[in-house]
Formats: C-alpha cells, structure tokens, sequence
C-alpha cells in the first residue's frame, strides 16, 4: 500500500511509542467493569457476614475474610446494598447529599457494590464526587527528591527549594540501598530549611523504613503495599493482618502512614484471578479501611503502565481515588510515575486531580530533573515547574505550589546544603566540602555535581547508624552551628510524635506547626460558593508568575 | 547433612581436583561448544540436586522456549539461552538448565536454582527475559544481580550475565554487570510484559515441579 504521509507523521507521533494492548479480561487486563467480576450481594447471620459478593464465608479468601470481619457495617450493610447502584452513583454526585451521609454510605457497600456504582459515572461526575468527597478540604501536594548520586548536599538543597516551592510532603529514596539513612537526614533537613513543618518520608524496604522512623530521620512513611489478590498478597510474604500490624507500628510511636496499592499490580504480577483492576483495587480500598489505616496512596502508581495501555485506564485511575475519598481514606493521588511518552496524555491524567484537588494531587512530583528521580521518573518534573503555575494561573487552581523568585531559590538551597554540612560534621559523617554546597546551590541535577567517596560515605552512615544516632543529635548540630531557625523546625516535627495530631487523616502542618486535616479542616463542600476557594492572598501570589508582562512596562 | 557415599566421593575429587589446579580457579577457560540453530528442550524428569561445585542452574520459566518463543522485545529465547550459556561456560563452569513449573516468580525460580546448584548459585529466567542471578543462602526476595528493565538487557550483555554467574559460582567476586535505566521502558513495555507474564503463568503445574531440561541446538 502506497502510504498516506498523514498517517506517516502520526506514526511518528509520541504517543506511538506507548505500549498499548487490547483488553484481556482472563488475566485481568482489562480496566473496569470485568465479565468475571462478582455480583454484589451480601448476606448476614448472627450479626455475622456469611456471604460476600456471592462468595460464602467458607469460601473466602483471606482479604474477603478481613473486609467482612472488619470493614463492612453490618448495622446498615443491608440497607445500602439494597439501594439500586445508579441512585447511589447520584447520591455521591449529587451537591444536596452531603459528604458526611456519602462517607456512612462507603463502609455499607460490598467492594463489588462501591465498583458498580462508581461504573456509572464518567469522568466529569468523578472528578465533581472528588471535589466533594475528598477529606481535607486545602488540597495540598507532595513530591519526590532524590538523586542518582544519591549526593546528600544536592538532595538538602533541592529538600529546601521544593519546601518553598509549595510542597507539604516531600518523599525520597535511594539510588543505593545503603545511602538510606542518608538521604532521610539529608531532605529533612533541607526540607525544615525551607519551610518548617514539611513532612518528609524515605520510601525503602518495610524494616529499614521503620527503623529510620524510630530514629527521627523521617516524619511519615507510605512505602507499605497492599494487594487485591491473596495470591500477590502471598507473593509479596505478606498478609492483610502483617501488614496491620506494621501499620501500628507507625501508630504507636506517633507517625503518620498511609499504605500503598493501585490498579495494575495484581495483572502485572500474574495473579489478577480474572478479575478487573478497579475491583481489586477497591478490595485493597477496603483491606485499608478495616485495618485502620487513615490513608491510601494509589491511582495505579509504580504498575500505571498496565492500565494505561487498556481501554479506560486513566478513568479507572480516577475512579480508585474516589473510592478512597468514599471511605474517608486521605488519598494521595498518583501522578507519580512515567506512563507515557505523550505530553498531551500526562496533561489529560494530571488534570483529573489537579481540577477537583485532592489531598496530595501528585504523590511524586519530582522536584528534581526526571534524570534523577529514583522512582523511575514522575510525570512532571522541574522543567515543567512554569507550565504547572501558569496552569494555576489560566485556572485559578491551587495545585500546591506558589511562584518564587530566582533569587530566594538560589539562597534557600545554599542554606539547606550549608545545614545539612554542618549536621554530617557534627555527626560524624563524610565531609560536604564548600565546593559541593556552591555545585548544590546552582545545580539543575546530579550531573552538576562532583562525585561523592560512596564507600567513605558508606562507612560514615554506618558508624552514625551504629552510635545510636536519633534526630535529636541532628537538632543538636544544628544548634550549634547556628542554624537555630532549623533546628527548632526539626525539634518541633519530632515533638509532634508526641502530640499525636498528625495521625489524624490527611494531616499536613502550616509553618507554624499548626496541624490541617479532616478533623479541623474539614471538607464542607456543597455547591458553588461552598467548600475550597483559592483565599484572597494565595491568588495574588498564584497571579504573579515572573514570566508575566506588566501592561505599564510595556511600550515605555 | 547427611552424606552418602556418592558424595564424599566427589567432595574427594573436588578437593584433588583443587589441589592440581594450582593457580586458584579464577583464570578463563574458554571452552564454548557451537550452537547455531534453534534450541530444543526435553524434559528429563524431576531435576537433582547437584553435586558438582563447577555449575550453575539455569531455572527457566514453564513457558520458556515451547510454550512461548520470544521476550518483550522479540528476542529469541533460543539466542538468550545460548548466550547466558556461553557466558557461563567461558568461566569453565558447566551450565545446568531447569524448568520451574512451581513459579514463574524470577527471584524464586532463580532462588530454587540455586538451592538445587552443586556451587549455590543459580540463574532464573523467565519468558518475557527477566533474568537474575541468585544465590543459595540469599533471601528468596533478595539476589546477587538483577535485572528488572528486560528491554534494555541486549545478548552481550546475557552473555556476560552468565559470565559472572559462573564466577560467583568459583567463589569470585566480580563487578557486577552494568545496569541501563530508561524511565521510558514502563510506558512502552510494561502492559507486554503483563502479557507476557500472565501467559507464563497459564503454564504452571505445581504436580510437575522442577524438570531437568536437555538442550540441543539445531
């Protein structure tokens, strides 16, 4: 066939480049609304559930068996399930329903139920529940620091920027495993210079990441999955009530956690059941809920590549977040991970959180070159900072950042690099020579910096680990080192393991310490003029983009 | 452990064998027989453990080679075996293959390789070209070398894989072998490799559990 040159360029196009597949319900590859998903039904003996989306009690799996011992309402459960699925989808969309009787709704549908509900809506009444039903009613944003080098100075000082910029939650890892410790140190530090009261997370292997909690070098943790099939929940060594436990871990010494799960792992580990993502995501929601957890992170995250190859895969990701909303989880939405080579589609997935806002709209901006984002890259980075404030901007959107000068920019990195110096000093740590602070300051990314002695460093983590080194040392060095404004920035987020209020869901902190959630914070919206609206003073700032003309300079 | 007499007879010969062999064992024998063609795999029954230290065990997922035919970026499993094959046998170590029917995981098929290896490391492979390099006291989830981005993984760089298999399995340490990062392997490759994966699946029998495999190339 003589080619059409039309057809030759769209060839060329990005997008072709996505590795698109065609739906395969029998092994679960298939977005929504799967042939093989279950019927909604539940059935109630003693007080007891004995039948769940038409499975009976002895023949549940372990995640089925948790749901219905601690999850479902059985006081209203077959009341709501009675209630025909499409009335519901309108109850949850529905400006005059309001989200408290929406959230008493959640826990009285089964998860084959929540997903045929969700099924009738498109993505517009999606987005419109989620700006209702989301918990925090300040949507707020989260990103991701890291580096190839894991260079402990270049992740202080981008700690720092991202904390100005905006960000309430700040999250690394590591290139290498052993750098861990450091990298937690390195953006808490960087993140307490540029904005005391940013959270900050180091996401590695469940015990390591515990143990840097204990210690004080983190202030929340996410990093602990969930799964929707007991097969992949196997694979991984662990179970729904495992996973309980290390959830009350966090909770007994006073940290903030939100466990992990989207749609698409269950199909890429092979172990899908024949089911579709949205209903094994929902029952993941649900595995959540029961083990008191007050948060999710999901809309597919590190599997995204998986249901954004299928047919409403993107719709699916929107929905899994709303599920969350429904059951009063915090949710960090997604938007983390490269899911396409096509700058239109990750504009068009974005958008489906930035517009109604969640409680974290990316759960991994990075904050730093793509290059060097060791979550195998985000879908926008540093270099898309400007075209995310102007679509603020056209949108009079907070999507959690504000604009800032060069200026401050360039001195907040310094004094981040400069404290987390004076810390590796005082700690006992590998020198950060002048050099790497002035390379940290004006990097775009690690191949701006000198290379760090990885095993000089190695051996430096591990005689601080070995010490028994906590935050509290950090704070001491800091002190000392004149860096008092810092220092009672990183006292004060070790204090709040004490006060407790932070575990409340959907927890961020002002600069003042002062702490956000659903609790004081709560999500009233009900029509326009109700619910969030950017304040006065936030939009003077979001107006402002440096790059925007003004009209008495022109022409003069 | 319980010894019988075939094993100490061979704990014998490896010591004597120790004993000539000078220099240690690190230096390169380069011995790779010539296999041009396709493979074709027989099944031998239920796979041994093995009692000589110079191997390595290959653990090859159920669907490798018959089933299915080709990785993620259509590379031929006849070639990637061939390959990891040589690498392996450069070292002067013998390369043993086994098909896992239990699990298509890659780090516990190569996990189990391992633990059936007469020198404690095996290899897991699976159909979409995951590969890794395991170790027998190693964590199942952990593992001496892996290799998550199968798209970037080319045929030198199999063969290299099983390079350093075989010199782990000679008690070397070497580097490890270079890793690429593409972030945009996912949003190209990741939905094949779930397809990939879900059709190695279809194929376990945990009746049959790990075979012994004869290769031929022709």
């Amino acid at each position: 066939m003589k080619r059409s040159k039309r057809f030759e360029i769209l060839d060329e196009r990005p997008v072709h480049q996505d590795g698109f597949i065609k739906e395969w319900p029998e092994a679960g590859l298939i977005a929504m609304e799967g042939p093989e998903d279950p019927k909604p039904s539940v059935h109630i003996e003693n007080g007891k559930i004995v039948e769940l989306d038409g499975k009976k009690r002895e023949d549940f799996d372990m995640l089925d068996q948790f749901i219905a011992d601690h999850t479902l309402d059985v006081d209203i459960i077959e009341d709501v399930m009675a209630q025909d699925s499409r009335e519901l989808a309108h109850k949850i969309v529905d400006v005059n329903v309001s989200r408290d009787a929406v959230k008493r709704l959640g826990l009285g549908m089964t998860p084959a139920k929540v997903v045929e509900v969700i099924g009738h809506m498109n993505v517009v009444e999606m987005m419109f529940a989620v700006q209702k039903m989301r918990a925090r009613k300040t949507p707020s944003n989260q990103c991701h620091v890291t580096n190839v080098k894991d260079h402990p100075a270049l992740l202080a000082a981008d700690a720092a920027e991202a904390a100005l910029r905006g960000f309430d939650e700040l999250e690394t890892t590591v290139g290498i495993v052993r750098y861990a410790p450091s990298n937690a140190i390195s953006i808490m530090v960087g993140g307490q210079t540029g904005r005391g009261g940013v959270l900050t997370q180091c996401a590695v292997e469940e015990a390591m990441e515990l143990e840097m909690g204990m210690r004080g070098f983190t202030a929340y943790a996410e990093t602990v999955s969930v799964y929707g099939t007991e097969q992949v929940f196997v694979d991984g060594d662990d179970t729904p009530w495992s996973k309980s436990f290390l959830a009350s871990g966090y909770a007994s010494r006073g940290l903030k956690m939100r466990y992990t799960s989207g749609t698409g792992s269950e199909a890429e580990m092979g172990f899908a059941d024949g089911k579709s993502m949205l209903y094994l995501e929902a029952r993941c929601l649900y595995m959540t809920k029961g083990a008191g957890v007050q948060g999710i992170q999901n809309g597919s995250i590190s599997c995204v590549g998986v249901p954004g190859a299928v047919p409403s895969g993107v719709r699916a990701m929107l929905a899994e977040n709303l599920i969350a909303m429904i059951l009063d989880l915090e949710c960090a939405s997604g938007n983390d991970q490269t899911f396409t080579h096509s700058r239109t589609r990750r504009t068009a997935r974005m958008l489906m959180q930035f517009l109604p806002g969640t409680d974290f709209i990316f759960s991994g901006y990075s904050a730093v070159p793509n290059y060097d984002n060791m979550f195998a890259g985000s879908t926008h980075d540093v270099d898309d900072y400007d075209d995310y404030l102007t679509l603020q901007r056209d949108l009079k959107v907070n999507g959690g950042l504000v604009p800032v000068d060069e200026e401050d920019v360039i001195k907040i990195r310094n004094k981040g690099a400069k404290a987390l110096q004076a810390v590796f000093k005082e700690l006992g740590m590998p020198d950060i020579t002048d050099e790497e602070v002035e390379a940290a300051t004006y990097a775009h990314g690690s191949k701006d910096m000198p290379d760090r002695d990885v095993r000089e460093d190695f051996r430096g983590i591990e005689d601080m680990l070995n010490r028994g080194t906590t935050g509290v040392a950090i704070v001491q060095a800091l002190e000392k080192n004149g860096f008092e404004d810092v220092a009672e920035n990183f006292f004060n987020l070790l204090k709040q393991r004490i006060a407790g209020d932070y575990l409340h869901t959907s927890a961020i902190f002002d600069e003042n310490f002062h702490c956000i959630s659903a609790v004081n914070d709560q999500n009233d919206y009900a029509g326009p003029g109700t619910g969030y609206r950017v304040p006065d003073e936030l939009w003077e700032k979001l107006k402002n983009i440096r790059f925007a003309r003004d009209p008495e300079d022109i022409g003069e | 452990m319980q010894l019988n007499e075939d094993a100490i007879r061979q704990i014998v010969v490896d010591v004597l064998s120790g004993m000539s062999d000078q220099g240690g064992n690190s230096e390169t024998k380069s011995y790779s027989p010539d296999r041009s063609g396709n493979m074709v795999l027989r099944e031998t029954g239920r796979a041994s453990e093995g009692r000589d230290n110079d191997e390595v065990v290959i653990a090859i997922g159920p669907a490798f080679g018959n089933k299915l035919s080709k990785t993620m970026t259509e590379v031929s499993h006849s070639e990637i075996l061939r390959e990891v094959m040589a690498g392996i046998e450069e070292e002067g170590v013998k390369a043993r293959i086994v098909k896992n029917y239990v699990t298509a995981d890659v780090g516990f098929m190569g996990h189990q390789a391992a633990q059936i290896s007469g020198s404690g490391i095996g290899i897991g492979l699976q159909s979409k070209g995951t590969i890794l390099i395991h170790q027998k006291d190693l964590n199942p989830l952990a593992n001496l070398e892996l290799f998550p981005q199968a798209p970037l993984v080319d045929l030198p760089t199999y063969r290299q894989i099983g390079k350093n298999a075989a010199r782990y399995a000679k008690g070397e340490n070497p580097e490890p072998v270079t890793t690429k990062n593409d972030q945009m392997a996912r949003p190209k490759y990741q939905a094949i490799s779930a397809v990939l994966y879900n059709k190695e699946v279809k194929y376990l029998d945990p009746n049959k559990k790990v075979v012994e495999i004869e290769v031929e190339f022709k």
